[in-house]
């Protein structure tokens, strides 16, 4: 490996820009922190992007004030929770047979989920919802749960899938060799070489459902069921708007999820050493 | 292992099915609604049950959460009986409450502005309230002036309005203007010259919330008023062509004008707060937004600050167009769902909300632009430019609409992109011209 | 083998829980779009059938150009920005023996993390004409190149595409990392005692054993960048006049705007064919065979 590290020497280009950019990227973090304690002129005009004059926490009671902040947060873990489960359940078993097992309609039915992708949920947003009222979920956390498993399904395949890809055949073969069942093989062979993209996946699902707007906002009427970005609604007026305390909003909303991707981000570097060691 | 995927599977469904079972109880009750309904009927002499009523309204910033509050608090001892479940509402352009009324999901009262009144009237999924305007003898209560606000075109009522008429206002920095030398401006001309005096001095001279689309038509609505009193209105009603002199002039000024600099940088992204920041600290010299800037221009500016008549092609063009206001009122208000259990009380509700909504607005905002009457002392006292408003009001000769109350939704869409493409000055009256006249209905 | 894979009750089981749900709550919907297309229909009452002519209509609309341009300009830009700044912080942080990388691997995410609101409100302070960090930049380096970024209808749908690149880039950088680790490393070892640089070895190695990663990430941010709308709906409103409108943006507008639904569903069944399209192109491109080692 001294090939690699005297590379790295050589490049110290390489290093100056990583850094650059990983501060470009933890700056919004910090931005919207700032926002959050400051008031409409600051963070407008006198004083957009650097740490406010006097910390106004008055944002923070203001937007607790407005809406029941443990209840809608508690909405949200539970909806991303069983979102995350529910997609990747679904998404894993059904790439797995598109990707590797051997029937007619395979590609077809590849090409099939992915169209979910391709369509912007305003689009859908009436039958979709008529489609809830009648199968009875309007009002339960099924309204959200159900829906945002659906329309995960689509990317999530098609990345299990691109990783079911990339695994070689002789797998299978030897398991089928040693008399393993299908499902056997899928379980304690095929799930752990993919564990990386399920981490990279847990992820993606858990931020999608977190911070999604569009559906909660037309499926869920009900006060006891609402999540944390349906909480921006009460601050944003036909003529003006509170930012501040939207920035407080938004900072209660933002920072569990930070702090979830934090200490999560280590399970997922575990898992993707894990992945390359079987491989390896 | 076979076993345990069948498992996996049965969970699945078991799960659906749990999600789907929590919500029948709320669903059944829309499909017993009907049968309630009559139920309903026989027994409402036994009177002041307890009855909770969903709303969906505006709830977000003073001047919309602090007048709701009062209208409930004040329902609270008129109809102690009746429980408010409020939904805020949006700003989507009414998709939220689109998705309700294809879902049989409507609240049973909500605000509606002409556009959802135009739809949900083709649809079914508003109630004609004529009967209840006569029955609570509403129209008494009613404003002469703004009539118009509770009675639409075809002649019926969909919603008890609280606003009235309001208009555009050109408001101006007084001492910005003295320290520059600059003339409050009546014709085009100085108009220019002030534009060219402001920008050499490092002031923009107009601040306009350009993000949103309504202040550009209005502005624009301005412009056209000179020689058109009917405005914009004229457009919507098919009875004018954006190439006819008026609007062809307008749009050429405004273009002329914005290249000379009359708004500040990036003016089609500034959103209310930056755009009125800029007037505010007197970095601005004028402003345009309806009469209800009047107590925040005050509060900030205090005696610095009034408002122009709008300056004129010439000298007597100003004086003969002086009272040719641009804004007005349409139907509006608090509407009733056609499928709320009992009508007249959501009826009775509603209107009472909207009568107690315009008296705070009234006698606490600082308002007197509202639809119906109100017989209480004002609180706060007008400052001096409503006051002058106040004055003029009965010497107004005409008035137009804000683009909310273009009844034409595919002229509205049209003329708010095109007047905020004029707010760039890359974007030619020709054009203008072309797009808005390819929106504008064929005559009524 | 081939009854091995070729399990029928095995694939039943893997397929039918999502073939079930995505159909009824995503296909359907979708299919819906398509027939109501062919409708004149406010989306609330009965609604007339009329064929085609809701797409003869579109294909007159200088809108729609327009709204398709964007979003070919959009999903060029960021496949550009993310594919390419996505890959060189994967393979520069995959190598284990570089130091900090953990921090740099959760700073890159970070934008992720945060919702669309609080990044473009960012932006629009960024690029504001007035005050903004762009023009400031400008100003200290002694330069009179004043923009007004978002205000200018040349400048701003491209303006836009940066936030929405810049944003998710942290996603393909995530998935590229997985895709870089799963790559053996015995293959990394052989090309190190053939004497490749590190260079060479990701070109002629990571790169073509990672087709299949490079596949998705393409289709997702194509595909991402063709039915582009919160981005705009948040920083321009479609703004200014009409100059960042994309297909979903030309939807919403005609659906919940106008109150024309039929039309509104035309616009976004263009948008799914066009995706499509892009997606099969993708697809034949990128080599199908399955990689054998």
């Amino acid at each position: 490996m001294t090939w690699m590290m005297k590379l790295r020497k050589n490049n110290p280009s390489m290093q100056i820009f990583l850094w650059l950019y990983a501060l470009v990227s933890v700056y919004p973090l910090i931005w919207m922190i700032f926002y959050s304690l400051k008031n409409n002129d600051e963070i407008f005009v006198t004083n957009p992007f650097g740490p406010p004059v006097h910390l106004r926490f008055e944002n923070y009671v203001e937007a607790w004030s407005k809406y029941n902040v443990p209840v809608y947060f508690m909405n949200s873990l539970l909806v991303a929770a069983a979102t995350v489960t529910g997609a990747i359940l679904l998404a894993v078993l059904f790439s797995y047979a598109a990707a590797r097992l051997r029937w007619r309609f395979s590609t077809v039915a590849h090409t099939y989920i992915l169209v979910g992708m391709f369509i912007p949920i305003q689009v859908i947003m009436i039958p979709l919802a008529i489609l809830v009222r009648d199968l009875n979920l309007a009002n339960t956390y099924g309204a959200l749960i159900i829906p945002y498993i659906a329309f995960n399904i689509s990317f999530s395949s098609m990345v299990f899938y691109g990783f079911f890809r990339s695994i070689p055949i002789e797998l299978e073969e030897s398991a089928c060799i040693d008399g393993a069942s299908i499902y056997r093989t899928f379980f304690s062979i095929m799930l752990p070489i993919i564990k990386p993209a399920i981490a990279t996946m847990v992820i993606f699902i858990f931020l999608n459902s977190w911070n999604e707007f569009t559906m909660a906002v037309i499926l869920i009427t009900k006060e006891s069921l609402k999540t944390l970005p349906l909480g921006l609604l009460f601050f944003q007026g036909q003529f003006t708007t509170d930012w501040g305390a939207m920035g407080a909003a938004m900072t209660i909303a933002s920072l569990p999820t930070v702090l979830i991707y934090i200490l999560f981000s280590e399970q997922v570097e575990n898992a993707l050493t894990v992945g390359s060691a079987v491989k390896g | 292992m076979k076993k345990f995927a069948l498992a996996l599977m049965s969970l699945c469904l078991v799960f659906v099915a749990a999600c789907g079972s929590a919500g029948n109880n709320v669903a059944n009750e829309g499909n017993k609604e009907t049968v309630k309904e009559a139920a309903n009927e026989e027994t409402k002499t036994e009177e002041a049950k307890p009855v909770k009523l969903r709303i969906y309204a505006q709830y977000a910033d003073d001047d919309t959460k602090l007048p709701y509050d009062y209208a409930v608090a004040e329902l609270k001892k008129e109809m102690p009986n009746v429980e408010l479940e409020l939904e805020v509402q949006a700003q989507d352009d009414g998709q939220k409450l689109k998705t309700y009324a294809a879902t049989g999901n409507l609240p049973d009262i909500f605000g509606a502005g002409l556009d959802i009144i135009s739809t949900f009237k083709k649809s079914g999924n508003i109630l004609e309230l004529d009967q209840y305007v006569e029955q609570f003898g509403f129209k008494d209560k009613m404003q002469p002036s703004a009539m118009n606000t509770l009675v639409t075109d075809d002649g019926h009522t969909y919603a008890f309005p609280y606003a009235g008429n309001e208009f555009v206002l050109l408001y101006y920095n007084k001492e910005l203007f003295e320290k520059n030398g600059v003339k409050v401006p009546t014709t085009y001309d100085e108009l220019m010259t002030a534009v060219k005096t402001f920008n050499a001095a490092g002031i923009t001279p107009l601040s306009l919330f350009a993000k949103e689309k309504w202040p550009t038509v209005s502005l624009f609505d301005m412009f056209v008023t000179r020689n058109e009193p009917q405005g914009i209105k004229k457009l919507d009603k098919g009875e004018a062509s954006a190439s006819d002199p008026a609007y062809k002039e307008a749009a050429e000024k405004i273009v002329e004008l914005v290249q000379a600099g009359l708004l500040p940088k990036g003016a089609t992204n500034l959103n209310y707060d930056q755009a009125a920041a800029l007037f505010h600290q007197g970095k601005a010299a004028m402003f345009l937004n309806g009469q209800w800037e009047i107590a925040e221009s005050t509060k900030h500016l205090g005696d610095k600050v009034g408002w122009m008549y709008f300056p004129g092609t010439d000298a007597a063009n100003y004086e003969a167009s002086k009272y040719a206001f641009s804004g007005g009122g349409g139907p509006g208000g608090y509407a009733v769902n056609p499928d709320t259990k009992d009508k007249e009380l959501a009826a009775k509700v509603a209107a009472f909300l909207s009568l107690k909504y315009a008296e705070y607005k009234y006698t606490e905002r600082g308002n007197p632009l509202v639809a119906t009457k109100v017989d209480k002392a004002i609180v706060t006292e007008y400052p001096p430019m409503m006051q002058q408003l106040s004055d003029d009001i009965a010497k107004i000769s005409s008035t137009t609409t804000f683009a909310w109350g273009l009844s034409d939704a595919k002229l509205k869409a049209a003329i708010e992109d095109a007047s905020q493409s004029l707010m760039t000055g890359a974007y030619s009256a020709e054009q203008f011209i072309e797009d808005v006249n390819k929106a504008i209905p064929a005559a009524k | 083998m081939n009854k091995f894979l070729g399990n029928k009750t095995a694939i039943l089981l893997f397929i039918m829980p999502a073939l079930l749900l995505y159909t009824v709550m995503v296909f359907y919907p979708i299919a819906q779009t398509f027939f109501r297309s062919m409708y004149e229909w406010d989306g609330l009452s009965e609604g007339t059938f009329i064929w085609f002519d809701n797409y003869t209509r579109l294909f007159q609309d200088g809108l729609f150009f327009t709204s398709v341009y964007n979003g070919l300009i959009f999903a060029v830009i960021i496949t550009i920005t993310q594919i390419g700044i996505g890959s060189i912080l994967a393979f520069a942080v995959a190598d284990t023996k570089f130091k900090g990388r953990k921090i740099l691997r959760i700073s890159f995410f970070i934008p992720v993390v945060l919702s669309i609101t609080v990044v473009c409100q960012l932006w629009l302070s960024i690029y504001n004409g007035e005050y903004g960090l762009i023009n400031k930049v400008f100003e200290l380096l002694g330069l009179e190149y004043k923009q007004d970024w978002l205000s200018s209808s040349k400048s701003a749908i491209i303006a836009i595409a940066f936030v929405n690149a810049w944003q998710y880039m942290g996603y393909h950088f995530a998935l590229l990392l997985a895709g870089v680790k799963s790559v053996p490393e015995q293959y990394m070892e052989a090309a190190r005692i053939d004497g490749a640089t590190k260079l060479q070895a990701i070109l002629k190695i990571n790169i073509p054993m990672m087709a299949e990663s490079y596949k998705f990430c393409l289709v997702f941010a194509i595909t991402g960048g063709l039915n582009a709308f919160a981005n705009m709906f948040i920083m321009t409103s479609g703004g200014p006049g009409t100059s960042t409108y994309t297909l979903t943006y030309l939807m919403y507008r005609s659906a919940f705007r106008v109150g024309e639904f039929g039309y509104g569903s035309a616009a976004a069944a263009v948008l799914v064919i066009e995706c499509l399209i892009a997606t099969l192109i993708i697809n034949r491109l990128i080599a199908r065979e399955r990689i054998s080692y």
